[in-house]
């Protein structure tokens, strides 16, 4: 235990000390009227009660997340129903369909940036040539950005959907399936009364682990459009992102970050609570 | 009817292969494409091979980034797996005072957004002058990683026998030799399995690697994104350097396919 606790005592618990502390302070490293004097709980109180745009990366968040995880859920659900059976290659099949969940966000971002820029991307020359997006490229619209984004979260994420659900699949008892089958029960009531009340505790685990993972998204939003086109794309990362190492408005930054380390404190005591609920067997197919 | 099956089977299959596959093609081949293929209204499937755009990268210094990526990833997979497997040894043998609540606070550590952590990880690497080190990096990338591999050494800890380990300390063996010779041993599959995670997870990390490193010390993922400038962007040499980066991944989840769902998942759900 010794050397884990030595750990995180440098690198969790003396950070987030100094966050206290300085979240207690008028500081900033660009504007010099402000230089670390101490006003109690001031930068709480514009954050929570005054800070619109706050508040707006928080429900550009909820909404993000809100609309991809159950379409990376039924996609991911659907490719694995599909792919459960064995097949020649299928090794190879699974690792080209992992690749957008494996390669770097950096790597995801750049390619679709890349495949949308503005006149000469090649996705972008195929919508002009069926009359979309003509006037103005993808990601200069706030509506069409923002779609895009979703798109590309749900191109990247539902093979990690279908990767669990195939876990589960494959690890079921036949009987259960090969008995309906001979009651001469439908594929959608097999699929319905006992395939997924089987998957239910993997269900549980890929929708809580998606919804962690996509309401902390920054890579691809801040190699994609930084946020912008004005705050159209700004989500809860980005916003502290730029708040802090963009703005350096550290006192104010370090009270973002606490509130967002307590939010998320509690979706973890959640998420501990299902993992943990029955040790073993529940979770494991 | 065997064969009607089967093609009914492959068609949906092809197409899901095209969309996961066709957007990576599409940037390896421009990754050798001459500027003039590069930036056209009529996209090219065919053209003249080039390796230019390598050239190019390696010329403005990109071994430098490649090895910074390299020595971080490795330093960070190697101190993250020595912490986190004693660790998880420790919380599957022995009784830890608090242990619950110290299992669940490592879990916070890796569920929590890493931009809350960022902004104090930077104020205290500044004030010890570690700023645009590798060893920053290293121990921010171990600190979010340490949870995979406590959470999954622990599984596999748990599976091994404790009969083999009492009689090696009927034989007056230690904890230490019987953890040194034996369970890790017999965790060496897992082990490895766990390594290859962390040190993909490290290697693809950008926020902590765009906080703490800059010029010289770069890692490969805060590299990219900045071929993009305000005259243009380097497609070519943003191709180029995006292959170089993805292809060491591409084999290693070949490789470790099997166990790829229990690693997404901090070992919750077994392959």
């Amino acid at each position: 235990m010794g050397p884990v606790l030595l750990f995180l005592i440098i690198v969790v618990v003396a950070p987030l000390t100094l966050a206290i502390v300085d979240s207690l302070r008028d500081l900033s490293l660009t504007l010099l009227t402000k230089r670390g004097q101490y006003i109690g709980l001031d930068n709480f109180r514009d954050l929570i009660g005054a800070d619109n745009k706050f508040y707006i990366a928080v429900a550009h968040t909820t909404i993000f997340v809100a609309v991809v995880v159950p379409i990376e859920f039924v996609l991911g659900l659907s490719m694995a129903l599909w792919i459960n059976r064995e097949f020649a290659g299928r090794r190879l099949v699974l690792t080209i369909l992992m690749i957008p969940t494996m390669i770097a966000p950096v790597v995801v971002g750049m390619i679709w940036r890349f495949l949308l820029m503005p006149s000469f991307g090649v996705l972008t020359i195929y919508l002009n040539r069926i009359g979309l997006f003509e006037e103005a490229s993808v990601f200069s619209g706030s509506v069409s950005a923002f779609a895009a984004l979703m798109m590309i979260d749900v191109w990247e994420w539902t093979p990690f959907i279908m990767l669990i659900m195939l876990a589960g699949l494959s690890a079921m008892p036949a009987a259960p399936v090969e008995a309906a089958t001979i009651d001469g029960a439908s594929r959608w009531q097999i699929l319905r009364h006992i395939q997924l009340p089987l998957l239910r505790p993997l269900i549980i685990i890929a929708l809580m682990l998606r919804a962690i993972d996509a309401s902390k998204i920054f890579d691809t939003i801040h190699v994609l459009t930084g946020g912008g086109p004005g705050n159209a794309t700004e989500v809860i990362a980005t916003y502290a992102y730029r708040t802090n190492f963009l703005k350096w408005n550290l006192g104010y930054g370090a009270a973002i970050c606490l509130v967002l380390a307590f939010a998320s404190l509690i979706i973890a005591a959640l998420f501990y609570k299902v993992v943990s609920g029955k040790p073993g067997d529940t979770v494991v197919p | 009817m065997r064969h009607r099956n089967s093609f009914l089977f492959a068609i949906p299959l092809v197409v899901l292969l095209a969309i996961a596959l066709i957007p990576y093609i599409w940037i390896v081949l421009a990754s050798f494409k001459e500027r003039v293929d590069l930036i056209t209204p009529f996209p090219k499937w065919i053209f003249e091979p080039t390796i230019v755009n390598y050239a190019e990268i390696f010329e403005k210094g990109f071994d430098t980034y490649l090895l910074n990526s390299i020595i971080i990833g490795f330093s960070s997979t190697a101190l993250t797996v020595v912490v986190g497997t004693l660790a998880a040894y420790g919380f599957s043998r022995f009784k830890v005072p608090a242990g619950n609540h110290l299992f669940f606070f490592i879990l916070a550590t890796r569920l929590g957004p890493p931009v809350a952590y960022a902004l104090p990880m930077y104020l205290i690497f500044k004030a010890l002058g570690l700023v645009n080190t590798h060893f920053a990096v290293v121990l921010a990338h171990a600190t979010f990683n340490l949870v995979l591999v406590v959470w999954m050494m622990r599984s596999f800890f748990n599976d091994v026998p404790r009969e083999v380990e009492e009689a090696a300390y009927l034989d007056g063996c230690g904890h230490f030799r019987v953890f040194w010779r034996i369970a890790l041993p017999m965790t060496y599959p897992g082990l490895i399995t766990v390594s290859i995670f962390v040190l993909i997870f490290s290697w693809n990390e950008l926020l902590f690697s765009l906080i703490l490193t800059g010029g010289e010390t770069r890692t490969l993922p805060v590299m990219i994104p900045s071929l993009v400038l305000h005259i243009g962007t380097l497609w070519g040499q943003v191709a180029a350097a995006s292959i170089i980066q993805s292809i060491p991944v591409l084999v290693f989840i070949f490789f470790i396919q099997k166990n790829l769902v229990q690693g997404l998942t901090f070992g919750a759900v077994k392959g």
